[in-house]
């Protein structure tokens, strides 16, 4: 199940990374950061997906890891701060050279 | 648990100067004088940690005293402690820079405490002994520069910062299911950790695709073919002192993470990884030099130059052996100081013209108007960058080429020896065109007061003395830094991790 999901988030988030639609693009990439941090938590996971600490769990049986939680909040934050950046970008860039078609913006071809 | 806090003050005096320059907003010159007076505090901090990893051996500092594996670990071993220093020195040039900078992103409330958390990132990346930890400083840096990049005077400043910013997340995510994979495998994300585990011959079969994973993002950091397409535009479009930075000591973490990552992780895949590395290098160095012979704008040479210098770095390390190695962290050593100085001069040159160019047909002839000194060090960054003796590219250059003598290598020797010759027609050239020649009738009208040359000075005069008095030294200090890497257990025992007989 996970695989599959992270699979699927991996490849929209990579197809629409490659549009010429710039918010598109945006978007795409952090599709593509749910994707990583989807494998992170799935990575945590151990069989049966008890939560740790919490759950009353039979002697014998493991939690899920409660360290990968804490570093998926980091990266949540990370991503979240350069998606902001990119739609920052996106937003000036939009103003200035009134389109979001990765296209015309080519100043920077001689 | 004994902690160091050398290597705490190195990281935290950049991060508090850039909370305090964030403070005080509303002053720039103040703002300018606390962040310089940050980077020599880090500077002298990053010195004697140098001197006593040196002494004493890896030197840790283990965060609200948590054990490692446990907690987040400060690592300096030699080679860290050795980039680290590296970093905050050339950092104290850039900052300085700023001072008599007419730039009007320089003027931004903003532009000191994102300098400033640069410094961090990198010297983080450097010092961290955690995967995870490297990942977030790696991310720093590379939204600082981005932002940077983005307020730039030059208009085409936010095409390429966003160019750069979607392409480097791409890296880091990479980075980030690397690290993944190899926490799901190791069940740690302690570098020394995972490299005691993987030296006992342990091989899951997410390890080696982890290993070509991170691989594959120090790569796209240091901008290393093919990888290399955002390089050029985003190196030359940043504010000029920013765009130092850049081209020295930013595309030196993926090198940085490259030489931990085939002398300290991945130690048993190394020879699979240095083929690929010296092949890539290759391909950098020709590509590099030729670009960089036909461009069309100073700045824009030097970026491209910056990409033919990586790939003798990567050459180096792909060879493998201990004097190999030596000479490209020597190389890597030296050429952060040439080219941070070149791309500050080359700033100062686009000073003196009206609209800030430095394109060839702008600013050919111009050099007559301009302060002689500025032409003769130009002149000497370009014969130190293409390794002529007394300067500091020639001892880079010197050592790297005993380290291919060493491994047999003739093919690539010959490479490498010939796009030196390169190096020296496309800096004499673009030295002719601009300080030589008479004006032509495109050339733009000069100012009279441009930037002060006071930092690209004192680089050049850095690169002066590592080409004499301190080249021994140097060589010394990198081959004993050299020796610590061949076995990869003084930097696990030295992490000291908990339960490991301690």
């Amino acid at each position: 199940m996970f695989a599959l999901a992270i699979g699927m988030l991996f490849g929209i988030g990579v197809f629409q990374l490659l549009r010429r639609d710039l918010i598109k693009a945006a978007i795409g990439f952090s599709i593509l950061f749910s994707a990583v941090n989807l494998f992170f938590v799935a990575v945590g996971a151990f069989e049966g997906k008890y939560a740790p600490y919490v759950s009353n769990v039979e002697a014998g049986r493991q939690t899920s890891d409660p360290l990968i939680q804490a570093l998926i909040l980091t990266a949540i934050v990370v991503s979240f701060g350069s998606f902001s950046l990119v739609l920052g970008f996106v937003n000036i860039i939009s103003r200035r050279y009134d389109t979001v078609d990765s296209n015309d913006i080519n100043k920077l071809k001689h | 648990m004994e902690s160091n806090p050398l290597l705490l003050g190195t990281l935290v005096t950049p991060l508090a100067g850039a909370i305090v320059t964030l403070l005080l907003a509303q002053s720039n010159q103040l703002q300018r004088s606390i962040a310089v007076l940050t980077g020599l505090i880090a500077w002298v901090f990053s010195v004697a940690l140098l001197v006593q990893v040196h002494d004493l051996g890896v030197q840790t500092y283990a965060l609200g005293n948590w054990s490692p594996p446990y907690g987040i670990v400060l690592v300096a071993d030699s080679l860290g402690a050795l980039f680290a220093f590296m970093v905050t020195t050339i950092m104290i040039g850039g900052l300085l820079y700023t001072f008599h900078c007419q730039d009007r992103c320089m003027t931004y409330p903003a532009f000191m405490p994102l300098f400033l958390l640069m410094e961090v990132g990198l010297v983080g990346a450097m010092l961290t002994g955690d995967l995870f930890t490297l990942f977030v400083f790696m991310e720093l840096m590379v939204l600082a520069s981005v932002s940077l990049t983005a307020i730039s005077d030059d208009q085409y400043g936010l095409e390429a910062a966003l160019k750069y910013i979607l392409i480097s997340s791409m890296g880091t995510l990479f980075l980030l299911l690397g690290i993944a994979s190899l926490y799901a495998t190791f069940g740690s994300l302690n570098m020394a950790e995972i490299a005691q585990t993987l030296l006992t011959g342990e091989r899951p079969i997410l390890a080696p695709a982890s290993a070509f994973m991170l691989l594959c993002a120090f790569l796209l950091k240091s901008a290393v073919f093919p990888f290399h397409f955002w390089q050029p535009d985003f190196h030359t479009t940043a504010p000029t002192p920013i765009s130092a930075m850049l081209s020295s000591i930013v595309v030196k973490v993926g090198v940085y993470g490259i030489i931990r990552l085939v002398t300290l992780l991945f130690v048993e895949e190394a020879p699979l990884l240095e083929r690929w590395l010296s092949t890539l290098g290759i391909i950098g160095i020709l590509f590099g030099s030729l670009a960089a012979l036909r461009t069309y704008n100073v700045k824009r040479m030097l970026a491209y130059s910056t990409f033919a210098q990586i790939g003798f770095i990567l050459v180096g390390i792909g060879w493998g052996g201990a004097l190999a190695i030596t000479g490209a962290i020597v190389y890597a050593f030296n050429h952060a100081f040439i080219k941070s100085a070149l791309l500050l001069l080359m700033g100062v040159l686009a000073s003196y013209t009206k609209i800030k160019t430095a394109n060839f047909a702008d600013v050919t002839g111009i050099g007559k108007k301009l302060p002689p000194a500025l032409g003769w060090l130009v002149l000497l960054g370009g014969l130190s960058l293409s390794g002529v003796p007394p300067l500091n590219g020639f001892v880079s250059k010197l050592t790297l080429i005993q380290g291919g003598v060493d491994r047999g290598d003739w093919l690539n020797l010959i490479i490498i020896v010939g796009a030196g010759i390169l190096t020296l027609m496309y800096m004499v050239r673009a030295w002719q065109n601009i300080f030589q020649r008479q004006p032509t009738i495109g050339a733009v009208e000069t100012k009279e007061a441009g930037d002060s040359l006071v930092a690209p000075f004192l680089l050049i005069c850095a690169c002066l003395l590592l080409g004499t008095v301190f080249a021994e030294p140097l060589i010394q200090l990198v081959s004993a830094t050299v020796s610590d890497l061949q076995d990869p257990n003084i930097y696990i025992s030295g992490v000291k991790l908990y339960g490991n007989g301690t």
